[in-house]
Formats: structure tokens, sequence, C-alpha cells
């Protein structure tokens, strides 16, 4: 391991200024309220967080980004997880990354620019319908600047300018930007079990798209730990949240004369959920240094990351609901907020089960 | 101007290639808490010496009690340089790891001066005095009595689960100096030597075999008075921060070995040479990499615990979960073991395969390590009252 933990000053602040301003502007009514909301997103809110430098986080400075890195990225999605933030930003940080690995100068000149100001919601739509979520799965056809296909579960696809699309072109791996108002692209909102972030199928018909020029499979293996920490980060708030908000509850709800709180049968199990946690946020944050660093450690740790998190935040949400009792159950108890997060997180860029699984073999060296 | 860590390293590694001893021609226990000969005793006693003589023992301790005074993670460079070659242990590990942190903070200037460079050589041996037998999680029910007269205190009770026991020159003694105090207020901390009449070392067996393991009973000992570590009925107090030392809550112990991934690499190594059966197989392949997964997150912690912002939501988390994560993954991962070893997992030490018993071996001793030092539950108790503030169990 030739990488060390980072977390500076700067990473505090914007912890802080992200923890105070999510508070403020998103609040469990706010999230009950655009739940019943067509769009599911308030756009007010999305201005002012372009107004914050926030969409522009991960794009270099020279596209009119902040050009901050991993540590700084896991930040902003562990404290929008701890909020539920129902809005595009995970989306559009992502597809910004790609959109850098993947293009030359000239193409992060021609689409990054506006997503840094936050003129453009981007999103990456590359889920097959049966699952398959890494870009090599793609069934998208690509040929002569035109795009033909489905995706499906694409986050924000709904208030996205920008898709950022993986599909072959006679045989090669291609990632092609289109743009929403683009011919022949539809997008049929999906009625999804989190109101919080919202998907829509796409289908593109003879699409007119750009294709970026880079090695696309090299951009997707360089991107797929950014999107695993940025997921594990934002899954790690959440989960971290329905812990603290059941501890409190426990800490006060009284049968048989005692806080439910001083009955082991609900503290060990909290306290697992705590270490479940915690471990999740060493992975994140090792994770995110390495990525910094450039180390190739990153890929594993990230991977670890998403798997723990993929079983840390359904944990938290269970013993959320449970510990809650029959109020858990009601819709005035967030915990559910919470666990309709955690169940749209899980399966997305890949399961705990699938990346233990790549795991063992790289451990037992079964690939490179 | 201080040594940079690279350098350090580069010259405990340098003296090591120079003076790793060779494996004695008997067998040395696997660590402090099975040492059962006198030869393994004297042997490992003379290691920790040359090891301390040459600056590598309390490293970071004040010069004025015998340490070298090198900056903050100096002792967690050495100590990761003499695991990566294999070193043996320290043997006098009750004392780095509890004895003298405790002396170091709480101990009168005289007491430091005492004990605290002979503890370091192993010159002198030290072990607990914690546990009784009707007090084990339930510590402060304690029943040894500590009685005042004159300049010795008098102190008869019996003491339980005593690595090293026989081999000790003094224990971190709890005893009750006021009966009619309520429980944890009648409790006193003392330094008291062992080699005194009235003090009598019984053996207690293991189930694993191994010996070690020591009962104390005292019967009328007298021990000086100046042997009180702080003020009368300040023990309780004290025995919290010490077994805050023993669950790796505080930084400051003078040498100890880390939980490493060790035991992990010996679990890849077996599924990858099993059987094909085995190999491919997707329950064990999860389940391994589960606790690759767990084995790294606790590799990180340390360095995370070391920067501030990224443990401020819950200072206390890290530190606490420490020996709780440490010794369950260690179940896990001998548990694992037993499984894929299968049927050769059920041999004992069988002298037709070499290393049999291994597996069996670890994870039955695995349960030193979630019982000894606040057993599972009580850590479980500790985090849930101490971090996430639930009301108090009991």
């Amino acid at each position: 391991m030739s990488f060390t933990l980072r977390y500076d000053e700067e990473h505090a602040v914007l912890r802080e200024e992200a923890r105070r301003w999510l508070a403020e502007r998103v609040t469990p009514a706010e999230l009950r309220r655009l739940a019943r909301d067509p769009r599911g997103d308030e756009p007010a809110l999305w201005k002012e967080i372009a107004a914050l430098g926030w969409t522009g986080l991960v794009i270099p400075e020279a596209q009119g980004g902040a050009g901050l890195g991993a540590v700084h990225l896991a930040v902003l999605a562990e404290e929008s997880g701890r909020r539920l933030l129902p809005a595009p930003l995970l989306a559009t940080l992502l597809a910004a990354k790609l959109i850098g690995l993947a293009g030359d100068d000239r193409e992060r000149e021609r689409w990054l620019p506006e997503v840094a100001r936050g003129d453009a919601v981007a999103t990456i739509a590359h889920v097959e319908a049966d699952g398959a979520w890494e870009a090599d799965a793609t069934s998208a056809a690509l040929e002569q600047g035109r795009l033909t296909g489905a995706k499906h579960h694409v986050w924000a696809a709904g208030t996205a300018r920008l898709l950022l699309v993986p599909a072959r072109e006679r045989g090669a791996l291609r990632l092609a930007v289109v743009r929403s108002d683009a011919g022949g692209c539809a997008v049929e909102p999906e009625r999804g079990v989190d109101p919080s972030r919202r998907t829509a199928r796409v289908r593109f018909a003879d699409t007119p798209c750009a294709a970026l020029a880079g090695d696309a499979e090299a951009a997707w293996r360089s991107f797929r730990p950014w999107a695993w920490l940025a997921l594990a980060a934002e899954m790690a708030g959440g989960a971290d949240a329905a812990l603290a908000m059941t501890a409190a509850y426990a800490a006060t709800r009284v049968q048989f004369d005692k806080p439910i709180g001083s009955f082991q049968a609900i503290k060990h199990p909290l306290v697992n959920v705590l270490i479940a946690i915690e471990s999740l946020r060493t992975l994140v944050y090792a994770a995110a240094s390495a990525l910094d660093a450039g180390d190739a450690e990153g890929e594993r740790l990230a991977r670890m990351a998403k798997a723990a998190a993929s079983e840390a935040y359904p944990f938290a949400c269970s013993r959320a609901l449970q510990f809650h009792g029959g109020y858990g159950f009601t819709e005035d108890c967030d915990a559910h907020l919470y666990l309709r997060r955690a169940l749209a997180s899980r399966p997305a860029l890949g399961d705990g089960r699938e990346h233990r699984a790549a795991l063992a073999a790289s451990l037992l060296e079964e690939v490179s | 101007m201080s040594e940079p860590i690279d350098e350090l390293r580069a010259r405990v590694r340098k003296w090591l290639r120079a003076n790793l001893p060779p494996a004695p021609a008997f067998a040395l226990p696997q660590n402090a808490l099975t040492v059962t000969t006198d030869e393994q005793m004297r042997w490992l006693r003379d290691w920790q010496a040359r090891l301390y003589d040459a600056g590598f023992v309390g490293a970071e301790w004040p010069v004025a009690y015998g340490g070298r005074g090198l900056a903050r993670g100096a002792q967690r460079a050495i100590d990761h340089e003499l695991a990566r070659a294999g070193a043996p242990f320290l043997v006098n590990n009750v004392a780095l790891a509890w004895a003298g942190p405790i002396i170091l903070h709480f101990g009168s200037e005289a007491q430091k001066q005492r004990f605290l460079a002979k503890l370091l050589r192993a010159d002198e041996i030290w072990c607990q005095g914690f546990s009784e037998p009707g007090s084990g999680s339930d510590l402060a029910s304690l029943r040894t009595r500590a009685v005042r007269e004159g300049d010795v205190y008098r102190i008869d009770g019996h003491k339980v689960w005593t690595s090293l026991g026989r081999f000790a020159d003094y224990m971190i003694l709890l005893a009750r100096t006021d009966p009619g105090a309520v429980r944890h207020a009648g409790i006193s901390y003392f330094l008291a030597p062992l080699r005194i009449p009235g003090v009598e070392v019984r053996p207690l067996v293991k189930f694993t075999g191994e010996g070690g393991f020591n009962q104390i009973i005292f019967t009328d000992a007298r021990i000086p008075a100046d042997a009180l570590l702080g003020r009368e009925g300040q023990g309780w107090e004290l025995a919290t921060a010490t077994l805050a030392f023993e669950r790796g809550a505080s930084e400051g112990s003078a040498g100890a070995s880390g939980m490493g991934g060790a035991d992990l690499e010996r679990l890849v190594a077996l599924l990858r040479g099993a059987p094909p059966r085995l190999r491919d197989d997707a329950v064990l392949r999860d389940r391994l990499a589960a606790l690759a997964i767990e084995a790294t997150a606790l590799r990180w912690s340390g360095a995370r615990m070391r920067l501030p912002g990224l443990v401020a939501d819950r200072p206390q988390a890290l530190p606490l979960m420490a020996k709780l994560l440490a010794t369950e993954h260690a179940q896990r991962v001998s548990e694992l073991g037993c499984e894929i070893a299968g049927y050769a997992g059920t041999l004992w030490k069988d002298p037709a395969v070499p290393g049999s018993g291994d597996w069996p071996h670890g994870y039955m001793s695995s349960f030193a390590g979630t019982i000894a030092g606040g057993t599972s539950e009580i850590l479980r108790n500790v985090l849930g009252e101490k971090v996430l503030g639930l009301p108090k169990t009991r």
C-alpha cells in the first residue's frame, strides 16, 4: 500500500457546508411533497446546488469545474445520502466524470462547461433490460452517428439534458453522448420503489449522437471505481441517518417502564449496524484516498465499499423499520424513506454478491 | 531533529538481519498467554531485553523512564517491521499493553522510576489480577480485600485467568479497600509484588491444551502501602482506563502485535489449494470475500482513527470497535478455515499430517479473544451506550 489516507481541512469544510445546506433545504416534508410530484425534483434546489459549485465538483478547472477528487466526491455523496437529496447530483457528477475520462480535450470543452454551470443535468444510461450494467454488456448499436437501442433504470432521465450511452459500433465499445431532445429519443418514466431518485426507460431509434473519441473500454474500467465509491458513500450516509434516527427513538421510546434501547435485543443489533456502517466508511475513505493517489488498489477498495454498502444500508434500514415498531410501519415514520433508497441502491452498479464473486476470483488469482 | 520513519524502518530491518535469533531447540509458544516452561520464558525474556537494548521497545516513551522519546508513529513502524520479519513476540505483554501505560499515565514519579524501564526490558514480568471466580463481566462485584495496616495492605482473595501468573513478579491488582462503599466506589488499584509470603499460584487448564493459565490466591499477603496506584477508591476509574488500553482504545502501548491480515492470507491459500469442488463453491467464495472485506476495513481503521476529521461524528466508535471486530473476525476466519479443511480439519497434531490441527486450534483459541478483556456482549453494551447514546442495560 503506497498511499496514505487523506482528509484535510478543505474536505471538512465541504462536509460542513453540505451538511448545513442539506439539513436546511432537504427536509422529510420536502421529500414527501416531491414524492407526489410527477417530476420528482425541484428546479430551485438544482439552481442552488449549481450555485454552491457542486455540479462541477469533479470537472476540470479548464472546463469551469472545481477539479476536485475522490475524497471530495465521497464527502458530498455521503452528506447527500444522509438527507436523501432528491436531485440528480450523483447522476450528473458521475456522467461528468465519465465524459472527462472518455473524451478528448475538444469533447470535454464541448460537453462539460454546461454541466459544470448546472445548465445541463447529465446521466449515464447503461443498464440493460436484464439488469446487466457493465458497459460491455450493452445491446445498443451505433452506426454513423446514430444510436439505436434501449436502456433501463436510468437515473434522472426525466430531467437530464445529456445522456451517456455505451453502445457497439462494428464490434467496438463506444460511449455516445445523446441530447435528450434529439430525434428518436423517448423517455418513459418508470414507477420505482424510491420516489426520491426517479428512473426511466430510454429508447433510442436512429437517434443522432456524438461518440467520444477515447478508448471506451479503458475509460469504463477507470470510471467504475469512482461510481462504486460515490454510490457507496451515498449509501453510507443514508445508512448512518437511519441508524441515528433509530438510536434516538430507542433511547426515548418506553415499554415495560424502560427505554427500549436499554434492552440488549435492541441494543446489540444496533451496534451491529454501527459496526457495519463504520467499516463501510473506512472502506469508502480508503478507496477515495487510493483513487486520488492513482493507486491500483483503488479499484479493489471501491468494489469492497460497494459490496459493504449493499449489505450495510438494507441492514440499517431493516432494523430501523423493525425497531420503530408499529410506528415504523406507518407512512409518517421516516424509516421507509431510507428503506426505499436502500432497496433501489443495492443492485445499482452491482450488488454485494456480485462484487464478492469478483473479489474472490481476484483473491484466488483467477483473473489478472 | 527526529529520524524520518523510513530511516527508522530501515534501521530496524538492518538490525533484524543481524540479530534475528534462530528458532530454539524447543517449541516456542504462539503468544505470551501460552508460555508454559521456564526455558521458554528465559529465551523470550532474553529476546525482549535485546530488542529493548537496541531501542525498539518503548520507542515513544519518555527517555526519563527508559523509553527512547521517538515521535508518534515510531513504535507502530517498528512493530510492523518486526511482524514482517516474523520476529518472536514480546513476552512481557501485560506490562507493555496495560501495566506500563497505566503507570505512565497515573503513577507517582517514584512508581514510574521504579517500574517502567524494568518492564520494558522484561527484567520484571507483570500479570493482571482483575477477574475473580465470581466476578467476570460484572467486575465491580469483586471481593478480594485490601486492608490498610500501618505501612502495608493485607490482601485476601482469589484471582483467576491469570496469564503469565506463574512467572510474574508483579500484578496490577484490583481489591476492595472500602467494603461499606457502593460497588465501584470501594475499589482500589495496586501494583502488587507477587514474590512474597501469602501468594499461591495454581495452574488452570485450558481446553486447547496449552499451559500458561493460572489462578492466584492471596492469604494474608502483605504488600507495601506505596503499592497503591492513585488514591484509595480510584480503582474503578483506573481499571476502566486499563481496559481501554486492553481493547486498543488508547494509543500509547509500548509495543504490541497488531491485528493483521495474516490469518486471511492463510485462508485464501487454503481455498486456493483446495480441490475444485471446494474452490469453485460459490458459497465458500462468497464467505471468503466477505472476510476479505472485513479484514481490509480493519486494516484501514487504524489509519482512519488518526485523522480526526474522519472520526469527528463518533470519536469513540473505532477505538471501542477495534477489539470486538478484530476478535470476532479472527473467529470467523478460523471457523471458515475449519470448514474448508473438512475432514483434514478434524485431525489434531496427527504426526502423519504436518500442520494438522492448526485450523481447529485457531478456532478454539479464538474464544480467548472474544471473552478476555470484556466479552463481545459487554463490548456491545459499551458501544451502544457510549457511542449510540442508548440507555444503560441492567
